[in-house]
């Protein structure tokens, strides 16, 4: 144990308020039959903040290879099937700050809408031996990543009667400042008409919440290479900025 | 400018786990090429991780995040972040196996006195599941048997009923994992059921 006294301003617990729950999906979602066995029954406890939550790792890319930011080929140079797209976008904290230096996970199905998973074994969709399906990058000082994929394809929810479609979308995992800004969340393309009835993107109440979740087109003359359809999306995750103590 | 957080999402129906490395689950080395062991005493935590009627959750994901052997976290959060132990990253993930089961090799956190409420904070570690159908994570903490601290920790005693508390308590145990320099500990999580894991508001 620290005998040595350690005091921190009391907003610091202010930074990491409980998620407003407009703005994030609901647990239950219609149709998406796993969360029925899945979500907790009890509802969850009120704790108050300590360091314990306000604090997280941050050197992950010792741990993690971060520098797989080219989902379109594989190790070898293979080139993956479908439209190749270049997404970036900025990670900022609630107070537009960004955070720097953060992994941020990639992964989707190929563009046919299969996933390289065992559990998508019995896809009605071809597999494409180029694409692995997942990456990671990492945020630079303005807090901007960027990846280039190809544009995964839609695929029918298995087993549901309704045969409700994901729309194309992609998987992300964040990390931000602290054990309180852990993010994961999906990627929604603009003007797919499948984004109207996905159960999953519209399980979030708030309309804004919604279109937050869903990508802007980049213009084509701002696009750094010729062959890529653009996209940007900025992550917004917990907290506020915290003027880092001792630095 | 004041922006909301992006929302939540599933992991969809799996996490890829193609990314983890060998040592994602062992926070006793602080790089993926190995280097100084963390100091303090190792522990081996290993459970099962389960969804309704007691059926085995695969692919779940569990995240941990803890201070070092001496309460400090490598954090600038944290006023004391410069005497943290600089082999010890405090952070850990493992997706649980085919069976549910989940395992972490670590060292036994340090309790400190919290800066923020001023009450000395139990040894914990804290836990994060994520998993096809749960929209958002969800999280909770574990405490470790006998700890005199434990009556007083400010988390440990937001679940007013000590049965519920029980259920996030570490339970000894011989573990055929374990390394055989580590105190071992078995804890499983329930998601959701008889005997469900006390679960925090996020």
């Amino acid at each position: 144990m620290d005998p040595t006294a350690r005091k921190l301003p009391r907003e610091f617990a202010n930074r990491f308020a409980p998620y407003d729950d407009r703005t994030q999906p609901t647990m239950q979602v219609e149709g998406y039959k796993e969360t029925l066995l899945r979500v907790p029954k009890q509802p969850p406890y009120k704790r108050p903040v300590t360091l314990s939550e306000i604090t997280g790792p941050l050197n992950l890319a010792q741990k993690l290879d971060a520098d797989l930011s080219d989902l379109s080929r594989t190790k070898e140079g293979g080139r993956a099937l479908g439209q190749l797209i270049w997404v970036t976008g900025r990670l900022l904290d609630e107070d537009s700050s960004p955070v720097r230096g953060s992994i941020i996970e990639v992964w989707h199905a190929n563009a046919a809408g299969r996933y390289i998973h065992k559990m998508d074994a019995n896809s009605p969709f071809p597999e494409d031996p180029n694409f692995f399906g997942s990456g990671r990058c990492v945020t630079d000082n303005d807090g901007r990543y960027q990846y280039l994929t190809i544009k995964p394809g839609a695929y029918p929810v298995p087993n549901h009667p309704e045969r409700w479609w994901r729309p194309p979308h992609i998987h992300l995992s964040v990390f931000g400042e602290g054990f309180m800004s852990r993010l994961v969340t999906q990627m929604f393309f603009p003007g797919d008409h499948l984004n109207a009835q996905d159960r999953i993107l519209n399980s979030v109440p708030d309309r804004k919440g919604r279109e937050r979740m869903i990508a802007k087109a980049v213009p084509m003359l701002e696009l750094p290479r010729a062959d890529v359809v653009g996209f940007s999306h900025d992550l917004v995750v917990r907290g506020h900025r915290a003027t880092p103590m001792g630095l | 400018m004041k922006l909301h957080p992006t929302p939540s999402c599933t992991v969809g129906p799996f996490f890829p786990t193609h990314y983890f490395g060998a040592v994602d689950n062992d926070l006793t080395v602080a790089h993926a090429t190995g280097g100084k062991p963390a100091m303090g005493q190792k522990i081996y935590i290993g459970g099962t991780v389960f969804e309704a009627n007691r059926v085995p959750r695969w692919n779940g994901i569990v995240e941990i995040w803890q201070p070092d052997a001496s309460g400090h976290f490598s954090h600038p959060n944290d006023p004391g972040h410069k005497k943290a132990d600089p082999d010890f990253m405090g952070w850990g993930r493992r997706a649980t196996e085919d069976d549910g089961y989940y395992d972490f090799i670590t060292v036994k956190p340090g309790a400190y006195k919290d800066p923020l409420t001023g009450a000395m904070r139990a040894p914990h570690i804290n836990v994060s599941i994520m998993s096809s159908g749960l929209m958002r994570r969800v999280v909770t903490t574990f405490f470790f048997p006998g700890e005199p601290l434990n009556a007083g920790d400010p988390v440990f005693n937001a679940i007013p009923d000590a049965s519920v508390r029980e259920r996030i308590v570490l339970k000894p145990a011989k573990m055929d994992r374990a390394p055989t320099d580590a105190v071992a500990y078995r804890l499983d999580i329930v998601l959701q059921g008889e005997n469900e894991t006390p679960f925090f508001l996020d």
